[in-house]
């Protein structure tokens, strides 16, 4: 009996806690979504959740971990997108001997350059893939490189100074993206050789399978990463710096360190992006989309708190694709004025931004405090040092 | 006049009102302002909307867009910032927190737009502000006013805050905000005056800047950028050096674009941006704490007058 209630509390405890609550709200508007608006909706809320859940968790890596105040997410993420854009495609371009200078970014020519690399790659799959990961190596390294030079300034400047700055250069990069045509095409933008043609059938469905997989191997990856002796090492330079560099630990090389994983995880989601979508083009990459929405989700999960990212990422997407389907039907009177509904993403940003710093600063999903080590733990080092006279108590 | 002499002195004039708007918001309330940009913005549509509505030159409408700014400025004071200070928020939770309230002023705007395109068949997306421009001495009127008018403004705000009570009281919470809470200041209504000038500031500057460039919806936003560096150029701690470093940034735009697509061609039109951003870096380099920090009453002896902070 008494086995029972226990059960039924611990149920109860569980079913209250916000994670379930909030995966459970998901879930409703999912189904209720499918029901509606059938299997391409949910896919593509599915691609865009698992793209900037990808970009959220590297920021929430520098931002919730790290404690640097990252306003130039967008730069990791232009570097991925402009590293796959322009680096893969010419490799195989000079492979097979076709034109892969300053030539190849043209748009006459890239027009009709790729569609001759993707007849290659869809015949073969075993070529596909390994285009496929090329390109996420490369993003990852493009990435890497722009995380070592932020990480320049971030250890001079602090806090605003910082956002500042990253956010001014995360604009110069794409202005230079726009007029240097060599990189991306400019205006007009670079195709991507396509690595999912292999599979006969659906294309769409094998893309948001592997973006799919890589986010969740990311998620993984970064919540191994944060539990692990590193990510403790991260937490104590963001609660106090003085403290970890009195402990012994090198703050300069930690701070860098993390920005250098941290962008080469958002650039491999700028790199997936891109993919996705075919082309890379600069003006696409704007720091509302690729810095301020990741920042929304992340404060609405909970800064530092992966699973709270996440979750945060998958509720905001869904708001936001809901507000693009509904937009007849709820804002009809805002159509009646001439106005379009989707400027409403910027308000629902916003508020959500003003919402979750004024009432819940914490986030949905808050970052829970952990031990170092488990309190039984604590204790026998303890007794192994005072037995060993290294306490003077 | 050069035209781009003349551009750029508008567009200085109006990046020195907006820094120092920055700058001020900055040293009293801890706050990077965000909404400046959406700010700057409105006070643009609504010198467009009276053009529109009313009819008639720019400038007689200038000081509603103040107006308009101070409210907004107000609204967030009350609504975002006051809150937020009580709880003792970090400065990226506050610059977070306008960042939100300019996404929606962003939003607004942009609907804004939407309904005079549909409603009354105008082109607001891009306008042209030399268009409702009159003529003076054989030149744009523009060239003369706003540097004036930026000159007038910034001298105002001088005297406020040097003879008059209350903005000595309000140097006095800039300088030490504790000190002056226990000499009896209300600090509240330094910070909601901050605002006030502050958001006014900030849409007089963008009234200002679309006389130079094309009006667009996303005209503040795209040259929130430029309003830091020069907020970061002064140092941040000197609302002259914010004015100055502001100044100093939209003149080297201009300028630099000028000499050197001469120099090089027009290709370098498109990294037109980068200059300013260059002079930010080698500036902070030299002198880290920004323009002020340069002992410019070492330089110019007694010119410049008494230390910064030191009443006489």
């Amino acid at each position: 009996m008494s086995d029972d209630k226990q059960i039924v509390s611990r149920l109860k405890g569980f079913l209250l806690r916000r994670e379930v609550i909030i995966t459970a709200v998901i879930v409703a508007l999912l189904t209720f979504l499918l029901i509606t608006r059938g299997v391409p909706m949910i896919l593509t809320i599915f691609i865009d959740f698992a793209i900037f859940a990808i970009v959220t968790l590297s920021l929430n890596l520098e931002v919730g971990y790290t404690g640097i105040s990252q306003f130039g997410r967008v730069l990791a993420v232009m570097a991925g997108a402009f590293g796959a854009g322009a680096i893969p495609g010419r490799v195989m371009a000079a492979i097979m001997g076709l034109p892969w200078g300053a030539s190849y970014a043209e748009a006459t020519v890239n027009f009709k350059l790729v569609p001759q690399l993707t007849a290659v790659l869809e015949k073969s799959w075993f070529l596909s893939i390994v285009f496929l990961i090329f390109c996420l190596l490369v993003a990852a390294l493009c990435g890497a490189g722009i995380g070592w030079l932020t990480s320049r300034p971030a250890i001079r400047l602090k806090e605003a100074y910082l956002g500042i700055s990253l956010l001014a250069f995360g604009d110069l990069l794409m202005w230079i993206g726009h007029n240097w045509e060599p990189l991306v095409g400019a205006t007009t933008s670079v195709y991507i050789p396509d690595p999912f043609r292999f599979v006969p059938g659906n294309r769409f469905q094998v893309v948001v399978i592997t973006v799919f997989v890589i986010a969740f191997l990311i998620y993984f990856f970064i919540n191994k990463l944060t539990h692990s002796p590193f990510g403790r090492t991260l937490k104590m330079v963001r609660d106090n710096e003085i403290s970890a560099a009195a402990a012994g630990k090198d703050v300069v090389k930690i701070r860098t360190r993390s920005l250098m994983i941290g962008s080469a995880i958002a650039a491999i989601g700028g790199a997936l992006y891109v993919i996705y979508t075919g082309a890379a083009t600069a003006i696409g990459f704007t720091r509302l989309t690729w810095t301020f929405w990741p920042w929304a989700f992340m404060m609405l999960g909970g800064i530092g708190s992966n699973l709270g990212v996440l979750l945060g990422v998958f509720l905001l997407t869904i708001l936001r694709s809901m507000i693009t389907i509904f937009r007849f039907q709820v804002f009809g009177f805002l159509i009646q004025w001439g106005i379009d509904p989707t400027w409403l993403e910027f308000t629902l940003m916003g508020a959500v931004i003003i919402v979750v710093v004024l009432f819940l600063p914490h986030g949905l999903v808050p970052e829970k405090v952990e031990p170092v080590l488990p309190a039984d733990r604590v204790q026998k080092v303890i007794t192994n040092m005072s037995s060993r006279g290294r306490f003077l108590t | 006049m050069a035209p781009w002499l003349a551009n750029g002195l508008i567009y200085a004039s109006a990046l020195a009102l907006t820094a120092g708007g920055i700058t001020l918001l900055y040293i009293t309330t801890r706050t990077f302002n965000f909404a400046h940009a959406s700010m700057a913005t409105v006070g643009f549509y609504v010198v467009y909307s009276f053009i529109i509505f009313i009819g008639g030159s720019p400038y007689r409408y200038f000081p509603f867009a103040f107006l308009f700014g101070a409210l907004l400025g107000v609204i967030c004071y009350y609504g975002l910032n006051r809150p937020l200070l009580k709880r003792q928020a970090s400065e990226i939770t506050l610059m977070m927190s306008t960042l939100g309230y300019d996404l929606i002023l962003l939003s607004l705007i942009q609907m804004y737009c939407d309904f005079l395109t549909s409603n009354y068949k105008l082109f607001p997306r891009r306008v042209n502000m030399n268009m409702y421009d009159l003529e003076l001495f054989g030149i744009n009127a523009a060239t003369i006013i706003l540097p004036l008018m930026a000159i007038i403004c910034l001298s105002a705000l001088h005297l406020f805050l040097g003879k008059t009570k209350f903005g000595v009281a309000m140097k006095a919470t800039i300088e030490n905000p504790v000190l002056a809470g226990a000499s009896g200041i209300n600090s509240d209504r330094v910070y909601m005056v901050a605002w006030l000038i502050g958001g006014g500031m900030a849409s007089l500057g963008g009234a200002a800047m679309a006389m130079a460039q094309t009006g667009t919806p996303v005209m503040g936003m795209n040259s929130i950028p430029f309003m830091f560096a020069g907020a970061i150029l002064g140092g941040l701690h000197s609302l002259y050096g914010g004015i100055l470093g502001g100044f100093m940034v939209g003149l080297a735009e201009y300028a630099g674009v000028f000499l050197l697509s001469q120099k090089f061609g027009p290709w370098i039109l498109g990294y037109r941006m980068g200059i300013p951003l260059l002079l930010m870096a080698i500036t902070l380099l030299i002198f880290p704490r920004g323009l002020a920090g340069i002992p410019w009453a070492d330089l110019f002896g007694r010119l410049t007058g008494k230390k910064r902070g030191v009443q006489a």
